[in-house]
Order: C-alpha cells, then sequence, then structure tokens
C-alpha cells in the first residue's frame, strides 16, 4: 500500500537554499564592486584636494635618469627607464630560477647521500644560508665583490674570463645583424621537424623497425640551422612587407582598436561558455547543471560585456606625448603596434653581419686614466652579482628541502622494484624517483619563483638598477609616489601570475593518470 | 580436497641453482635470521611459509641481496653475493622479483613499466623489447591494458604487469613475496594461475604465500619458518598428512 506522502508547502523563499545561495553570490558580487568604485573615487577626490597631483605623464616625460646597467644607460622616457628596470628584474629572476633549481636540486640530493661528507656539507649550507636574511647575505656578495683588484692600466687586453671590483666579464654569444631572419629559418625547422618526427614515428609503427624520430627532429632543426645562417638574407624581402603592415596598422582608423577589444572579449566570454557546456555534455546526455555551474556562465558573460563597455570608456581617453601631442589610448595602441612591425621590418632588412657572434671582454683605458671593461663580452656588475648570488643560494635552500622531501615520498618499494629488475642507482633516480618527485615538488617549488622573483627587488640594497631602484629614482624626480608604486605592483602582479600559470601548466601535464 | 595429479612431477629438476648457507641478519639487535641453510634446484618451486615476523621476506630478499646478509654465504647462479657491486648487478638482473604491493611505476604505462629495465640493464631495442613486452602481456592475459597507467588497472591485473616486468628480464629465478595478500579474493585466482603457469614452464621460483592451495599444488618443497630460522621442510603431502614439529602443527590447524 503506497503510504500517503504529505503534500509540501511551497519552501518560503528564505528558507530555499537555492535562493539563499544566488542572494549571497550576487550580494558579495555587488558589494565588492561598489567597495573598489567608493574607494576609488574617494582616492581620486583626496588627491584632487591635497593637490597632490596623481597621473601618469611622467611616464612620457623626458628623465635625466641614467641607469648604471641594462638594455639602455640613458633612457629618453620615463616608460623607457622603467621598461630597463624591468628588464634588470627579468634578466636576474630567469637565470636565478634556472641557477636555483639545478643547485637546489643537488644539495637536496646532496642532504639523501650516504656519503658523511656530502651528507653533512649539505645540510650546513642549508641551516646556514636559510637562517641569514636575504638582504644581509645580498649586501655580504657585494661586500665580498668589492674586495677584489681594481682595473689598472696593466690590465688592458681581451680576456676569456675577468674578475675585479666592477665586476665579472665573461665571453658570450650576442645576436647580430642577421639574427631574427635567422631564428625564423630555425622556428620553420622546428615546425617542419614535428611533422619529421610524426612520419618516422608512422614508419616505426608499420614496419616495427627503430626509425629514429628524435634524432631525425633534432637533425631537421639542425639542418635548417645550417641552411638559414648562409641564406637568411634572402629573407630580406619581408623587411618591406613588415614596413608596408607597420603603415597599415598607423593609418587605420583609431575606432578600431575598441571594437576589435570589445569583439575578442566578448568572443572569448562566448567561446568559454560553449567549451563549459560542451564539458558537461556526455554521452549519456546533458549534466546537471548546479547554480554554481550557473553562476560561473553569468559571471563570464558579464564578464566579457563589462570588459567591452570598458574598452569603450578608456578609448576616450587621451594623454600628452613627450613630443607634446595629444593623443588617445586607441592611437596609442596602433602606434605601438606599428612600431613592433617597424621593428620587425628593420631586423629583417640585411643589415650585414652574421645571426650571432661570439665576443670576448676587454678592459680599456677609458678618458684621462679610468680603466673600465670594453662593450663586447658580457659584464656582470657588482650590484647584480651580488643580487644573482643571494637570491639563487638562499632560494636554492628551500627547492633543496623541496627536492628532498620530494624524493622521500616517493616510496620506497619503488627503489626496492627497480633495483630488483637491475637498474643502477644513477638510473632509477633519473627514470623512476626523480620523475615521480618532480610531481611532487613542482607546486613547492612554483612558490619559491614567485619568492625569488619578488626578492629580487631587495636589490635596491645594493643599487641594482631593477624596476624598483629605478621607479624610486623616477618617484624622487617627479613627485609621483603613489603612480609609481601601481606600476610596480601591476608589474609583480603579471610576473608572477606567468610564473603560476608556467608552473600549473606542468603541473597539469605532469598529473599522475589515476582511475 | 587430495590433489593427486600433481603436474610438477613431470618437471625435471636441475642442479643446484641457490645455495645459502648459515645466513644471519641482524636489524640493529634483532636477528631476524639465525642461521639459514637451504639449497634450491633448478626448475624448483619452494614454498615458504611461517607466521608473521618469522622472517621469511627477509630471507627471499637477502637473494637479490635488498636486504645484505651479515654472516653465512649465498651463492646464486654460481655468484656469490658479497659486496663485489658487478656480482649484485649480475644476480639482480637474473633473479626477478614480485612484491606484495605490486610496487609498479605508477608515471609510466604498462608496456613501459614491462620495456624499461630491458632497454636500460639489458640494452635491447625499444622496438624489440615491446615486441616482448606485448608477448609477455598476452601470456598474463591482459594485453589490451598495454598503454594505460598502473592506477587505471586493478590489482590483480597489476600484480600480473609485474610479473610480466620481472619475465622481462629473462630471470632463471623468480621471488613472489606474498603476491596475492594485497588482493581481493576474486582477483587471487587469476594471479596464482599466471603463476602455475609459469612453475610449469619451468621457472625456479621462491614463494612465500598464505595460499596453501597452490603450495599444495605445484610446490615441490614447502620450507616452515619460525623465529629466523627453516624449522620443517618437506613435501607438501608430507606437511599438510604429516608435520612433526609443535610449532609446525601449530601454525598449520591455525591456518587451514
Ligand atoms: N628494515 C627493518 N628494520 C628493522 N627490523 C626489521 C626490518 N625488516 C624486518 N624487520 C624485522 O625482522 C623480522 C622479520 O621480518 P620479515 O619481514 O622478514 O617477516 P615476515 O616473515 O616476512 O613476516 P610477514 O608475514 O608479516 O611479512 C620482523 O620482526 C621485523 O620486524
Ligand atoms: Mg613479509
Amino acid at each position: 500500500m503506497a503510504v500517503a506522502v504529505q503534500q509540501h508547502e511551497k519552501t518560503p523563499l528564505w528558507r530555499n537554499a537555492t535562493f539563499l545561495k544566488w542572494l549571497a553570490q550576487i550580494t558579495v558580487l555587488v558589494a565588492v564592486t561598489a567597495l573598489f568604485i567608493i574607494l576609488g573615487t574617494q582616492a581620486f577626490e583626496n588627491f584632487s584636494k591635497s593637490g597632490v597631483s596623481f597621473g601618469f605623464k611622467w611616464l612620457t616625460d623626458p628623465t635625466g635618469v641614467d641607469i648604471r646597467e641594462g638594455i639602455d644607460t640613458s633612457p629618453d622616457s620615463g616608460i623607457r627607464a622603467l621598461s630597463v628596470g624591468a628588464m634588470n628584474t627579468l634578466r636576474v629572476t630567469i637565470s636565478g630560477i634556472f641557477a636555483a633549481t639545478i643547485f637546489g636540486t643537488l644539495i637536496g640530493i646532496g642532504r639523501l647521500s650516504k656519503n658523511w661528507i656530502v651528507n653533512k656539507i649539505s645540510t650546513v649550507y642549508i641551516e646556514t644560508l636559510r637562517n641569514i636574511p636575504l638582504l644581509v647575505q645580498i649586501f655580504f656578495w657585494s661586500a665580498l665583490a668589492i674586495t677584489l683588484p681594481s682595473l689598472t692600466a696593466d690590465d688592458v687586453g681581451t680576456y676569456w674570463f675577468k674578475t675585479s671590483n666592477k665586476g665579472f666579464a665573461f665571453s658570450w654569444v650576442f645576436w647580430d645583424g642577421g639574427f631574427w631572419p635567422w631564428l625564423t629559418f630555425v622556428i620553420v625547422g622546428a615546425i617542419v621537424g614535428k611533422y619529421v618526427s610524426r612520419w618516422r614515428h608512422r614508419i616505426q609503427e608499420e614496419t616495427g623497425q627503430p626509425s629514429y624520430p628524435g634524432t631525425f627532429r633534432l637533425l631537421t632543426i639542425l639542418v635548417f640551422a645550417v641552411i638559414g645562417w648562409f641564406a637568411w638574407p634572402l629573407l630580406s624581402f619581408l623587411s618591406p612587407v613588415w614596413h608596408w603592415i607597420a603603415d597599415l596598422v598607423a593609418n587605420l582608423p583609431p575606432m578600431i582598436v575598441p571594437i576589435v577589444v570589445a569583439a575578442a572579449s566578448i568572443l572569448v566570454a562566448a567561446l568559454w561558455i560553449r567549451k563549459f557546456f560542451e564539458a558537461r555534455r556526455t554521452p549519456a546526455g546533458f549534466g546537471k547543471m548546479t547554480d554554481d555551474d550557473w553562476f560561473r556562465v553569468i559571471f563570464a558573460g558579464l564578464s566579457g560585456l563589462i570588459i567591452a563597455v570598458l574598452a569603450f570608456v578608456i578609448a576616450g581617453i587621451t594623454i600628452t606625448t613627450v613630443a607634446g601631442d595629444r593623443v588617445s589610448i586607441p592611437e596609442l595602441a596602433l602606434i605601438g603596434l606599428s612600431n613592433i612591425f617597424d621593428w620587425l621590418g628593420n631586423s629583417f632588412a640585411n643589415n650585414g653581419g652574421t645571426p650571432l657572434v661570439f665576443q670576448q671582454p676587454t678592459v680599456e683605458i677609458r678618458g684621462a686614466g679610468f680603466v673600465n671593461y670594453g662593450t663586447t663580452g658580457m659584464v656582470m656588475s657588482v650590484p647584480f652579482f651580488a643580487v644573482w648570488t643571494g637570491v639563487t643560494l638562499y632560494t636554492a635552500t628551500y627547492i633543496a628541502e623541496i627536492v628532498r622531501g620530494g624524493i622521500l615520498a616517493v616510496s620506497k618499494g619503488q627503489t626496492e622494484a627497480a633495483q630488483a629488475l637491475g637498474l643502477t642507482r644513477s638510473q632509477y633516480l633519473r627514470l623512476i624517483i626523480l620523475p615521480q618527485a618532480f610531481r611532487i615538488i613542482l607546486p613547492p617549488m612554483g612558490n619559491q619563483y614567485l619568492n625569488l622573483f619578488k626578492n629580487t627587488s631587495l636589490g635596491i640594497g645594493v643599487a641594482f638598477a631593477d624596476i624598483v631602484a629605478v621607479g624610486t629614482t623616477i618617484m624622487n624626480q617627479s613627485g609621483q609616489s603613489l603612480p609609481v608604486v601601481l606600476i610596480w605592483m601591476a608589474f609583480f602582479v603579471t610576473g608572477s601570475l606567468i610564473i603560476s600559470a608556467i608552473v600549473n601548466y606542468y603541473n597539469r601535464k605532469m598529473k599522475l593518470v589515476e582511475r | 580436497m587430495t590433489n593427486n595429479e600433481t603436474p610438477q612431477q613431470e618437471r625435471v629438476l636441475g642442479g643446484d641453482i641457490i645455495i645459502t648457507e648459515g645466513v644471519k641478519k641482524w636489524f640493529g639487535d634483532f636477528q631476524a635470521l639465525k642461521g639459514v641453510t637451504t639449497k634450491v634446484k633448478e626448475r624448483e618451486v619452494v614454498v615458504i611459509i611461517g607466521p608473521s615476523g618469522s622472517g621469511k621476506s627477509t630471507f627471499i630478499r637477502c637473494i637479490n641481496r635488498l636486504e645484505a646478509h651479515q654472516e653465512g654465504t649465498i651463492i646464486v647462479d654460481g655468484t656469490e653475493l658479497t659486496n663485489d657491486i658487478k656480482n649484485v648487478e649480475k644476480i639482480r638482473s637474473e633473479v626477478g622479483m614480485v612484491f606484495q604491493q605490486f610496487n609498479l611505476f605508477p608515471h609510466l604505462t604498462v608496456l613501459d613499466n614491462i620495456t624499461l629495465a630491458p632497454q636500460w640493464v639489458r640494452k635491447i631495442p625499444k622496438a624489440e623489447a615491446e615486441e616482448t613486452g606485448m608477448e609477455l602481456l598476452e601470456r598474463v592475459g591482459i594485453p589490451e591494458q598495454a598503454n594505460k597507467y598502473p592506477g587505471q588497472l586493478s590489482g590483480g591485473q597489476q600484480q600480473r604487469v609485474a610479473i610480466a616486468r620481472s619475465l622481462a628480464m629473462k630471470p632463471n629465478i623468480m621471488l613472489f613475496d606474498e603476491p596475492t595478500s594485497a588482493l581481493d579474493p576474486e582477483m587471487i585466482k587469476e594471479v596464482l594461475d599466471v603463476m602455475k603457469e609459469l612453475a610449469l614452464s619451468g621457472m625456479t621460483m621462491i614463494v612465500v604465500t598464505h595460499e596453501m592451495g597452490f603450495a599444495k599444488e605445484v610446490a615441490d618443497r614447502v620450507l616452515f619458518f619460525d623465529y629466523g630460522t627453516i624449522v620443517e621442510e618437506g613435501t607438501p603431502e608430507h606437511f599438510f598428512t604429516n608435520p612433526q614439529h609443535d610449532r609446525t602443527k601449530l601454525f598449520l590447524s591455525q591456518i587451514l
């Protein structure tokens, strides 16, 4: 007998979980948006009242800032000066990340070594450097480098490697006139190589004969690189093409920029939503959408619309350039894009030279008895050395601990199984333990990369010309502190997000396949 | 319950392939092996039984030197196990081992698990190793799983892959340490079947197991371990019909 189900009265709104969830989401969204608008307008009013000017005019104003090292030591505008500083920050960060990873991994393995001496040295290294503030370490390396002998007239000459209290100079390979056309050859070679490798794979599958896809791929790239080395001037016909595109871009109506940006943002939102729905479609039918799912869809759609509207709002802003012209943001964007194509045009023109040149450093007499490194070779200044060594060795201690933990987390059974199969220690470390440890290590490693990136800002202690030091100088000259700080923050946030994105990409790629 | 048509009688045992003589092993103060002396003949199937902690695992792990014994001698296929790394590597590549926890390499596909050691230790070309690998997967009954990852397989399938992985090195001797203890009952049979087939094909095997059915059906000889020594040894018939020692009787009464 069916038991009579008690007829549900309609759930009142304040007890309806779905309604409450939506209410909460929308309230939070509205509150956060309102908070930003209020804070923004308030700050703006305060600035206007207090008479502190707030603007970005200094970006395009000529500066008297001289930078000690970098791609341009006497930049002509604030933005140029900051870019030089940013490049210096990135140089330390990227080379530091590579060095800290390699060194930290070795120390981490060393801490697990059964060799007593290796083990103790690793432990002492970690315990010491980890417990001294990074700034102190940077000062230490700087102080140490300054005690090196100074350059004298006796030192004049050409070297493979030279140290002095002016820094470290070493031989290096630089790009030269034909670099970009040659690189085009190499990139084409890499793409062709991919198809060659697929073709060899197919042959291997069909015939069962080993057909060396990897070797073939490398050879293809090598062949293209060698041909490109001599044939790069042939690509100079592209130079006028790039210039033509640059002219075309420069003459586009500025209105096209917000239209393209708006269209792109709406398109991206639409594609995202479509992908989201697609992911819910299974052979069994369309999966159930939860409230959260709907919220995501709506949020994505709204974001697309808001960015589209903002594109038009921002398009209305005009600023004053170095030359004193007033240009709108879209015009600026088009000029920037056009400059990139012009630069490509110049790079592809046959300027003579070779794709790459090898240079040795020199020591020269510059002016009245003033001895310094020449312009060839790679010179690592004392501040760069101090910051680079400091952040590398400091971050390496943390990386070593992460690597050690990762290796220990791979079960002992894995080592035993590998040993039982007759693999040698170096073989099973490389083929079995490290690849598995890598998956455990990667996420915390990403954090250390972020720390290293942010810690380079301590370089200001030894006057390393990074984005922070250059920004400080600009601040003092222009009296604009908040805008400079905002640009710093934007730079570090963007950089950090890029590092995170790269780490996350590898993390997803390496994830173990589970049931 | 008797199993008279024991097929192993058709196998002709060869000469001694493993000789252990007074093997002793300490973990710190604790003596896990107190002088183990026995010989295993070529193509012989030896089953080791005994209570937990009696040193069964320690003993077979000494045979491929996953543990180093401190006293006594172990000679495997004419090579004595000493500190000489070369001997250890030679013996390890000739002696296969299957673990209770499978210990497959989770980051490699099933086929890559199997072909890894032949390629790196035996320097066999990849294509050839893969061909052998597929034959072995065929033999253990799961060729369709070749490109899956261990995490996607059932326990029984994983253990069969582990057996195939060991066989890929073409070992003369196979050691099994409780290969079915981590498996659900319905998967035990599929692994035991593979092991029986292996025994019939003439592989020399030392098997630590609690599967008395397997011992009765396949073993040439059973060793009973307790407190780090062999307390009693004999044919399966002897063991299951006429055990001599009280400890053996007690143990068998508990597990049968
Ligand atoms: N690495 C080790 N360190 C210290 N003691 C150990 C170690 N390995 C084993 N032992 C000890 O040695 C003894 C024998 O262990 P073993 O693993 O050989 O027993 P077993 O007969 O295989 O038992 P089980 O049936 O539970 O697997 C046990 O008392 C164990 O605690
Ligand atoms: Mg055991």
